[in-house]
């Protein structure tokens, strides 16, 4: 679904020009907009998962959950992406992609750019070759100074089974967004393992850590997941997390994707949901395996409770962001 | 070269001018409302980086919060709880700038992005044009105060040229009372000026009218100058002393014994002069002390007469019973009263044109002069005045009008601007500039209300004083109320701690609201300036005059209060001869009246001989002291023989 219709910005405007050298007779998207992610045909579902703090999973009252809890989160990690079609030839979508990561460390209660690593920051091409057969000749032909500009990322290479994407305009288009995707946790991935690498305090990441199995194995890494087209409980396990009151976190239970590292994860209600929807500031939070999981978790979810002031409003998503996460997307919305 | 503290923004809601631009900067930089800041532009122009200064005249400070209720409910309502928040939220810190100066000059455009600097010093004199009467061989800067921002402090000149002329002239001073402020200010001025105004550019002298309180009343006696102050005196240059040079002149008080000022404590008199003026001196006057109803054609006409034809001549007449020579108030009476009794003997309605009615009128009205400004006229006509002839270079001549009435306080403002201005203009008054300091200009000029004589006069040397040298520095607590072409004429204006409501006339409409909060906040001491050359105000410090402050020299030398005829004549002649005694004046004295021994007092105190005993003796007129008549020897009775047969 495109969103706001806005007129091409600078990049867009020379990423058009490039197109239109490389593969004339394109048309261009007039009022292209990002488009938004949430139009993904993610199905949400229910995984069990292995309960590793006691036998069934049960709602825990944080102890110690008060106003003047201190949170030990040094630094927060975030990543951003935007996908523009900019334009088409004959149906092919032509995207151009934005993606980036940041970490800010909280410096005297103030956000400041990590200055270790700098911010990531990119825009690439995301076009199926295989449905632009001149495109590939012309790549080889080169141009140098233009090509500098953008990165071009074949979408229409073939998946693991071997098969290619149909020429379908909205599977072209996924095909297009997944690489986005990709392109951004590869990102904050490079970021969050340089941050472990050099240790110090725990980095706040927004999203699940599993990805990388530096990050997955560190102490320094917490996830915290907005998100829930996932739920790792079922039966009356779910029943329990939906019935979290404000301050109380799961038993903690262990993830362990197929094609990830298996960390420790958990439940926690920021917010009373009294009124509002079952998931209304419910966040789920991953660790590194660890011997003293009940201790670490009631640590951590004190450090997330303190996260909730100040509210990261007029994001729409206040009720599960934590003020941190905000001011990471703030400056890579403002540098990008 | 420093770090830069801020960066040039605009968008287009909030775009840059060639007049204003928007910076921003961390939270804890120095920068605030006052602050003259440099930003380096980043492209070249015609092979120049463009270097744009500005004074920073509004700021905002906001964070990312979208409505104050986020933050209610984002701490429960708790403000308490608001301390415990892990981050602080994101701050801006916004400031407007207004543009002092572009570098280069031409072509004139809008501010473009760059990096923002704190103005340095060699920064805040190119920013404020100073570098062009700085610069070796114009060297015509007066010290004002100094410009204190981060870690940069500037000594802040204004131009003599443009302070006394020939290109721009006089100062106004407003602010509200009770700081200081505007008397402080400009007694620091003075001093700066009598330092640092350029020899080449000839004397300079000042005339001050004290007209409320003793603060100018000590200018010559030295006050408490504080650390901080003695380091602002040594950056601008100018020793924290008093003034060498001052003279203090005072009428007397109504009853003539003492003079009518803070300053007539014994031990100050020796720099006091009297000031009184007799008939000659205050009939060219006369329209200040009259009315609108009083001077008619008729009577403007008979005025005119007698200066003319009677004052100081011998005047004879037919209808007079004798020659009058009109010198003083007594004579001018006596002469009215004979003119009058001549027209009644011959019954006669006019005398030379003149109906008895205008007669009777000129004569109350011009009678009534003495009483009214009594202390200053003088029925004799004892004149003891300025030195009009004999101004000297640096010298301060104070003229303490505080304690008189009003009438007397506009002849005097009135007659000695206009013979400073006519000495001026032959050249001759003994210095080449002449600063006029007058406060209370609410009163002087007002922008309403009748059109006096002093406010014509102070509208002349605002409109025409600086080609002669005269120069006006005047004061008040509303500048609003002050007649606009008076404070227009003004070429630099200084602003202390300003009263709200004044502040908020239309007057003031051309500064930011954060400028004129500044403005109504000002510290003793500090100062908004305008000067022609800087084309924004800027704020300086100035150090508390190294003269004692008026509450303090009433304190230590107290007012002396009214004395007996002896004292007083003990008291105005001893500075002039430390020998003479109570007892010795009381023995000269005492068989003379008040008037002579005061007309003898006079006249001893304008000649100022060498030998004041024998001066002050030789004006009574010889009284032979009455001897008590020998009792005549009683003659005897002749005793009767012994042999009178008819002896009893």
């Amino acid at each position: 679904m495109l969103v706001g219709n806005s007129s091409p910005d600078a990049a867009s405007r020379a990423a058009i020009r490039l197109l239109m050298d490389w593969l004339p007779g394109s048309s261009v998207v007039e009022g292209s907009a990002d488009l938004d992610m949430s139009s993904r045909a993610d199905q949400p579902q229910l995984i069990s998962a292995d309960i590793v703090e006691g036998r069934t999973l049960r709602a825990i009252r944080v102890p110690g959950a008060t106003r003047t809890m201190v949170s030990e989160f040094g630094a927060f990690l975030d990543g951003i992406q935007r996908v523009r079609v900019i334009g088409r030839r004959f149906g092919v979508p032509l995207v151009l992609g934005t993606t980036g990561a940041a970490v800010r460390v909280r410096v005297n209660r103030r956000l400041v750019t990590w200055g270790h690593h700098a911010p990531k920051l990119e825009q690439k091409l995301y076009l199926p070759f295989r449905y632009l057969p001149t495109l590939a000749e012309t790549l080889r032909a080169g141009s140098p100074g233009k090509y500098d500009r953008f990165q071009v990322v074949d979408t229409s290479l073939p998946d693991a089974s071997g098969a290619y994407p149909s020429e379908h305009p909205t599977v072209l288009l996924e095909r297009a967004i997944r690489a986005v995707d990709r392109e951004r946790d590869a990102l904050e991935d490079e970021l969050a393992e340089a941050w472990c690498a050099v240790g110090g305090a725990p980095l706040f990441i927004d999203g699940g850590i599993a990805r990388s199995e530096r990050v997955a194995s560190s102490e320094n890494a917490i996830g915290v997941i907005k998100s829930h087209f996932t739920l790792y409980v079922e039966g009356e396990a779910l029943k329990t997390v939906i019935g979290l009151a404000r301050g109380e976190r799961s038993s903690v239970f262990q993830v362990t994707p197929k094609t990830r590292t298996a960390v420790m994860s958990w439940y926690l209600r920021l917010r009373d949901p009294e009124g509002r929807d079952a998931l209304w500031g419910l966040v789920r939070i991953e660790m590194s395996k660890c011997e003293n999981s009940t201790e670490r978790a009631d640590e951590i979810s004190r450090w997330v409770l303190a996260e909730t002031s100040p509210l990261a409003l007029p994001d729409g998503r206040w009720d599960k962001m934590s003020y941190g996460i905000r001011d990471v997307e703030e400056f890579l919305r403002a540098i990008s | 070269m420093s770090e830069a503290l801020g960066r040039v923004v605009a968008t287009e809601r909030k775009p840059n001018t060639p007049h204003e631009f928007h910076f921003w900067t961390a939270i804890d930089s120095p920068v605030g409302i006052g602050t003259i800041v440099r930003v380096d532009g980043a492209n070249p122009m015609d092979g120049q980086i463009p270097h744009i200064y500005g004074i920073v005249v509004e700021g905002f400070s906001y964070t990312d919060l979208q409505s104050p209720m986020h933050d209610v409910l984002g701490h429960d309502g708790l403000p308490t709880t608001a301390g415990y928040a892990a981050t602080e939220r994101a701050e801006i810190r916004l400031y407007t700038a207004a543009v002092l100066r572009q570098i280069p000059e031409e072509p004139l455009q809008p501010v473009p992005m760059g990096q923002v600097f704190l103005a340095e010093e060699a920064d805040v004199q190119v920013a404020l044009r100073m570098d062009s009467y700085l610069r070796e061989g114009a060297n015509t800067g007066i010290p004002i105060g100094v410009y204190r921002a981060g870690g940069t402090e500037a000594v802040i000149y204004l131009d003599a040229d443009f302070l006394l002329g020939p290109e721009a002239a006089h100062l106004n001073i407003t602010g509200v009372s009770g700081l200081a402020t505007k008397t402080s200010a400009v007694e620091w001025l003075l001093a700066s000026l009598f330092k640092h105004f350029p020899e080449d550019k000839g004397s300079i002298a000042a005339v001050c009218f004290n007209v409320k309180g003793p603060d100018l009343c000590y200018l010559d006696q030295p006050g408490k100058v504080e650390k901080s102050d003695e380091a602002l005196y040594e950056k601008l240059d100018v020793e924290a002393k008093p003034f060498p040079r001052v003279e203090y002149f005072a009428p007397y008080t109504a009853k003539g014994l003492a003079l009518n000022t803070f300053r007539n404590n014994e031990a100050l008199l020796d720099n006091v002069t009297p000031l009184t003026w007799g008939l000659r001196e205050v009939l060219q006057f006369a329209e200040v002390l009259l009315n609108r109803d009083d001077i008619d054609a008729k009577a403007d006409a008979l005025i005119d007469f007698i200066v003319q034809n009677v004052v100081d001549k011998e005047f004879t007449d037919p209808l007079l019973s004798k020659t009058h020579r009109v010198q003083s108030f007594a004579d001018l009476d006596s002469w009215f009263r004979d003119v009058l009794q001549g027209m009644e003997k011959k019954d006669g309605e006019s005398w030379r044109t003149h109906h008895v009615a205008t007669i009777r009128k000129v004569r109350n009205r011009l009678s009534n002069i003495s009483t009214r400004c009594a202390g200053l006229v003088t029925d004799a006509g004892t004149v003891s005045d300025l030195p009009f002839g004999s101004f000297e270079d640096r010298t301060v001549y104070v003229v303490d009008v505080a304690n008189l009435e009003e009438d007397a306080q506009d002849l005097i403002f009135a007659r000695i601007v206009s013979t400073l201005r006519e000495h001026l203009e032959r050249r001759d008054l003994g210095v080449k500039h002449l600063v006029v300091f007058v406060d209370e200009l609410n009163k002087y000029a007002p922008g309403d209300g009748a059109d006096t004589y002093v406010r014509k006069m102070l509208l002349d040397i605002a409109e025409r004083g600086r080609y002669l040298g005269l120069v006006l520095f005047s004061a008040q607590q509303f500048r609003s109320q002050v007649h606009r072409r008076v404070v227009g004429n003004s070429g630099t204006s200084l602003f202390g701690r300003m009263d709200p409501d004044e502040l908020s006339t239309p007057g003031y409409a051309v500064l930011s609201p954060a400028t004129r909060t500044k403005l109504a906040t000002l510290e003793k001491g500090q100062l908004m300036i305008r000067h022609p050359h800087f084309t924004q105000p800027i704020f300086v410090r100035f150090p508390r005059p190294a003269v004692m402050q008026g509450r303090e020299g009433s304190e230590r030398y107290p007012q002396a209060s009214d004395v007996s005829l002896d004292a007083a004549i003990l008291r105005a002649l001893r500075p002039l001869d430390p020998t003479i005694t109570l007892p010795w004046v009381q023995d000269i004295t005492a068989l003379y009246t008040q008037e002579e021994v005061i007309r003898a007092r006079n006249a001893t105190l304008l000649a100022r001989p060498d030998n004041v005993k024998a001066y002050f003796a030789a004006q009574f007129r010889k009284i032979i002291p009455a001897q008590a008549a020998p009792r005549p020897m009683a003659g005897s009775i002749k005793s009767a023989p012994e042999n009178d047969p008819y002896g009893f």
